[in-house]
């Protein structure tokens, strides 16, 4: 019993860190109906942006006197990097294209992604970076099982800014111009909405939690290297999609699911470790065949390639 | 002013600050505690300094200061637009095969393994223009296919010494059916969804190679494949049948230019054909070719099977030509790169996918010289040619509205 | 009427101009000592982007490091200069044939490379097979490199079969293990290796409990850890394709504590094992070839080597690829292939990494012994000739 338990915290925990990245996905899919493929690249940002600021408040010394403090400035430090990143990459090479096929702008993203993968190789260098671990170390014992205080952080994190978004979105006058975009943006330029200011904050907002996303994981395994953005955009995409994108809560659903298969493929399957992400895909088609539009998916209107 | 308005240049040097600030943190942040900012100006003098001289050429241009060379490029352009219209199109043609034709004659082994490559390219990329160009249906794991086509060539040769000639239609058809495989449970889905589940299938196959020991040797892939075979006629002592083994590359250059050319005129006359019109009325509007009695299930098929033959096709040549093969090659980035190419190309159009292929295949090959910069300068080259040229370089003539996904 | 055919022929210009400007020297056939004094070239094979690229750069720099050397010492009789071409193999078959092609058509005369085994194979098809250049492999350990009968491919480093003898021996007689818990990552490496120590471990009479595989690229190992705490094995053995994912696998099953001795091996030997890893590194047995660095040749590696930073695991050997190649273009006084092989098989040196000497397939025998992370630091450990720890 403790065993599966074990393997229940280890696979919320994966989830957690899926959702986060499908967040930032989902924000900016249901405002330009587009898969923004520079998103893993944006995590990974994310993730050196913490590690170098973090290590140079080490090195100041100020990390051995206040651990929570140095954390919290990180954080905030990284996603307001990310953020303008995010709004630099949506200029270049998402602006131009508002009136292209999509295909023209998942291209242009698929460009910049290998253009800041390979730039945050040549700038930081190809070997990894490791994180100062040693900040939230230790685990609470329940019984037979442990949890790390790393994976309450992630899970904590992952809520609050599942709350904070839910809220911006339903609650404030961007998150509002945000809806009104999403619907029809011709119809909220002429109410006075500047579209191009709101598809700006998106990016920067998705960018913003991608780079949490980052410096979690940063945190939780102990380095990062300049393709960790690859595969956990790919799994946190299937997510999105999972959930039905475009939906805040389906993104943390569906992020929960394929942590959670993931784990338990490769815990109980016999050779479940090699064909893991063969379930997660399994599961995603199996789920997509009967409800084509995604667990709390809207129905998709006809858009097309 | 003459070079541009006074905005441009402000909104330019904004930027150019902007990406200073994105700069500086990855490169003058010390972990002992310091800060330095002389790498960083110098990385970003360089970049600035080319900025600059493009936004000032561009500016020039726009002012019309540089129609002095601008003008003859643009008569001579001209000049050879009519030559062009004058001459006979077979005559175009018959001098571009005849360029296909001889040119191992006249090269060395680098540029034809480079040739090679981009003919393969082309048949891949022809192959995805049906499923993407032609039907609309976006595909982001095709490489599958090829890797289908690949492998059986690579298990017949090696367990059954079957002939590479022989092989090629047995490719085909396994090729055409796990088309089918993929197509069937993803016809009801649209647009992005249908995106994630083919990357999905792609990587299912990857992985399913990757692992399936007792089939494909897993990771470390299949040796001793062989090379494609023909038999010659020879007059020497009466008249027997030499066989020879095409192993050179000027001779695996013209199979695949074979391949290449047999793929052209086939999506060729498939375009031009009722079949071809049908997707295209379900690219351009799926629910009214429904009423108009297309049968869209069965065509949407047929386009995924259709598009996977040539994948298959192009995979069984590329196990021959490698004599080897290992999952490695069958990887999501592949995928991208063929999508590359028919998009950047320019979606339906056969020359668009041609040019497309060549570009994408020879850029990264003339970034060589770069070393490790080579994948940056392409990715950026990416964008900046999409931004330039959205609809690709030669789109496609028949090409409505609704596929360019009007707002 | 499009102008398509305009963008093809300038295209094809540019093309012309850039990949087929074939230069019009004769080629130098037999190779005698050329008439007037010319650069000599060397390439390098291994992947400098990518999931790889940290131990392929460290290839690249182990050249680097030995050309600067030779060239200090007033470089080759009879050539102006030693020119240097890495090449960008990806880790991708494709590419490393087509940087093969790329330096056959530079005309090198010798190549060190590849890194990965899946590149090496089709590409030493061209550079050995077809074209007669020697290429020696700095790292890539997989049998298939040496038994194709090829006549001018060498291996500088050991040989999975090799390696796995001394992990087995090393878990029996010294650990006096009776279980073993075996991961690898789905490479032709690791799961080579890992086969290897599977099958003696059986015949040795070890329990193998259970042999699981991770994927390339994952970063999370939670469900296969969980599932070796449970099951309590004596050993551990991880057989990963680089040092980045073992130092994961490190962090994450000390957190666990999952208490078995873990077992590791050469290609996730990296000063940055360590750097991530941290503490989590300290007592991990690896495999690993027995690298003397007392040795005057190790001394003056590392003083070259110096500007490039730490040392790799494959940087030493990647060097001593390096310098048998110049040091038989020296001896043989030509670049003639055959007479490369003989300068090559009559190598007797003491390298910076072993003793140099090549058997008739290529191979440079292997010398595995066990070291351990102590303290921060690889130490010598267990020497598996002797039985007995340094």
């Amino acid at each position: 019993m403790d065993f599966f338990i074990q393997q229940f915290i280890n696979g919320i925990t994966l989830g957690g860190v899926y959702a986060l990245i499908a967040l930032g996905y989902t924000m900016v899919y249901g405002i330009i109906q587009l898969i923004n493929f520079a998103h893993g690249e944006f995590f990974a940002a994310g993730g050196y942006m913490g590690v170098i600021i973090l290590s140079w408040l080490a090195g100041q010394g100020f990390m051995q006197t206040h651990p929570w403090l140095c954390l919290g400035l990180s954080l905030a430090l990284t996603m307001g990097y990310c953020a303008l990143l995010a709004m630099a990459v949506e200029k270049v090479a998402y602006k131009p294209l508002r009136h292209s096929s999509r295909l023209a702008v998942l291209l242009s993203a698929l460009g910049m992604s290998i253009f800041l993968q390979n730039g945050l190789m040549l700038t930081q260098g190809v070997y990894d970076k490791a994180y100062p671990t040693e900040l939230v170390s230790g685990a609470v014992m329940l019984g037979g099982v442990r949890v790390s205080v790393m994976q309450i952080i992630i899970l904590g994190v992952t809520a609050s800014l599942l709350f904070g978004l839910n809220a911006l979105v339903f609650k404030t006058r961007i998150g509002k111009a945000m809806r009104a975009t999403a619907q029809d943006k011709v119809m909220a330029s002429l109410a006075g909405i500047n579209s191009n200011r709101v598809i700006s904050m998106t990016f920067a907002i998705g960018a913003g939690l991608a780079a949490a996303a980052g410096i979690m994981v940063g945190l939780y395994y102990g380095s990062v290297r300049y393709d960790m953005g690859f595969v956990p955009g790919i799994k946190a995409f299937a997510a999105a999609v999972l959930g039905g994108i475009g939906n805040i809560t389906g993104a943390m659903i569906g992020g929960f699911i394929i942590g959670m298969v993931e784990i338990m493929a490769a815990a109980y399957v016999p050779h479940g470790g090699e064909y893991k992400d063969v379930f997660a895909f399994i599961i995603l088609i199996a789920v997509l065949y009967f409800m084509p539009t995604g667990i709390m998916g809207e129905n998709v209107d006809d858009t097309r390639v | 002013m003459t070079l541009g308005s006074k905005r441009s240049w402000l909104l330019f040097l904004l930027g150019l600050g902007w990406f200073f600030v994105l700069l500086w943190p990855l490169l003058g942040i010390h972990p002992d505690g310091s800060l330095t900012f002389a790498e960083t100006f110098e990385v970003w003098g360089y970049v600035s300094s080319v900025a600059v001289a493009v936004m000032l050429v561009y500016q020039l241009n726009k002012s019309g200061a540089l129609e002095f060379v601008t003008t003859p490029l643009e008569r001579v352009r001209e000049k050879g637009a009519r030559v062009y219209a004058m001459a006979p199109r077979w005559l175009w043609l018959a001098v571009l095969i005849g360029f296909a034709l001889s040119y191992p004659m006249w090269t060395e082994r680098y540029a034809q393994d480079v040739a090679v490559n981009v003919l393969i390219y082309i048949c891949l990329g022809l192959g995805l223009n049906i499923v993407i160009g032609l039907c609309g249906l976006l595909d982001l794991g095709y490489i599958a296919f090829y890797g289908v086509g690949a492998y059986t060539y690579a298990l017949l040769s090696v367990h059954f010494a079957i002939p590479f000639w022989l092989s090629l239609p047995v490719a085909a058809v396994l090729a055409a059916i796990a088309g089918c495989i993929i197509g069937y449970p993803t016809l009801r889905m649209r647009g992005d969804y249908l995106a994630i589940v083919t990357l999905g299938f792609g990587e299912i196959i990857r992985i399913l190679l990757n692992n399936w020991m007792s089939l494909t040797n897993g990771p470390n892939g299949i040796l001793g494949i062989n090379a494609p075979g023909i038999w010659l006629p020879d007059f020497a002592d009466g008249f027997t049948l030499e066989h020879l083994w095409l192993k050179q590359l000027d001779h695996i250059y013209y199979v695949i230019l074979a391949l290449a050319i047999f793929t052209i005129i086939a999506v060729r006359r498939l375009n031009f054909s009722r079949i071809g019109r049908a997707w295209e009325a379900i690219r351009e509007d799926e629910t009214a070719a429904e009423l108009m009695g297309v049968n869209t299930f069965t065509l949407k098929l047929m386009a995924y099977a259709s598009g996977a033959v040539f994948g298959g096709l192009a995979g069984a040549f590329f196990s021959a030509r490698m004599r080897f093969v290992s999952p490695e090659s069958f990887t999501f980035l592949e995928s991208a790169l063929v999508l590359a190419m028919v998009v950047l190309g320019g979606l339906g159009s056969i020359p668009g996918v041609i040019l497309g292929a060549l570009a994408l295949i020879a850029l990264p090959e003339i970034f060589r010289e770069f070393e490790l910069y080579r994948m940056l300068a392409f990715g950026g080259a990416m964008t900046l040619m999409m931004v330039v040229r959205p609809a690709g370089l030669i789109p496609a003539k028949r090409m409505g509205k609704r596929g360019e996904e009007a707002e | 009427m499009r102008k398509w055919i305009l963008c093809f022929a300038a295209l094809a210009l540019v093309l012309g101009g850039a990949i087929g400007c074939s230069s019009d020297e004769p080629t130098d056939e037999g190779g005698t000592a050329e008439q007037e004094a010319q650069p000599l070239k060397i390439g390098s094979l291994s992947p400098l982007t990518g999931p790889y690229a940290a131990d392929g750069n460290d290839i690249a720099n182990g050249v680097r490091a030995a050309i600067s050397v030779v060239e200090e010492q007033g470089g080759i009789p009879g050539y102006s200069e030693i020119e240097f071409l890495p090449q960008d193999s990806a880790c991708d078959p494709k590419q490393a044939v087509a940087a093969a092609n790329k330096l056959v058509n530079e005309k090198v005369k010798g190549v060190v490379g590849a890194y990965c085994s899946s590149s090496t194979i089709p590409a030493s098809e061209v550079i050995v097979a077809e074209a007669g250049i020697p290429m020696l492999t700095p790292a890539s350990t997989n049998e298939n490199v040496t038994e194709r009968g090829l006549q001018n491919m060498w291996r500088v480093c050991g040989r999975d079969d090799d390696q796995a003898v001394v992990a087995v021996q090393f878990m029996q007689d010294f650990l006096d293990a009776k279980t073993l818990y075996i991961v690898d990552d789905k490479t032709t490496y690791s799961q080579g290796l890992a086969d290897n120590v599977e099958r003696l471990a059986k015949e040795q009479g070890l329990e193998v409990i259970e042999h699981d595989h991770v994927n390339q690229g994952d970063k999370d190992f939670s469900a296969v850890l969980t599932k070796i705490k449970d099951v309590q094995p004596d050993v551990f053995y991880m057989s990963l394709q680089n040092s980045s994912t073992g130092a994961l696998m490190l962090i994450q099953a000390d957190r666990m504590d999952i208490g078995a001795d873990i077992v590791a091996q050469d290609a996730v030997y990296h000063p940055q094992l360590i750097e991530i890893a941290k503490d989590a590194a300290n007592g991990v047995y690896l495999t690993f070839g027995y690298i003397d660095e007392s040795t005057e040749a190790y001394k003056e590696f590392k003083e070259a080597y110096a500007e490039y930073g730490e040392p790799g695991a494959y940087s030493g050997y990647a060097y001593d690829s390096a310098t048998v190649l110049l040091k038989a273009i020296e001896q043989a006084g030509s670049t003639d292939p055959q007479a490369l092989r003989e300068a090559i098989l009559g190598m007797d040196f003491q390298g910076a990494t072993k003793h140099i000497s090549f058997k008739e397939n290529g191979d440079s025998g292997s010398n595995y012994i066990i070291r351990q992370v102590q303290d921060g630091k690889f130490a010598n450990y267990w020497n598996p000739a002797t039985g007995e720890t340094y």
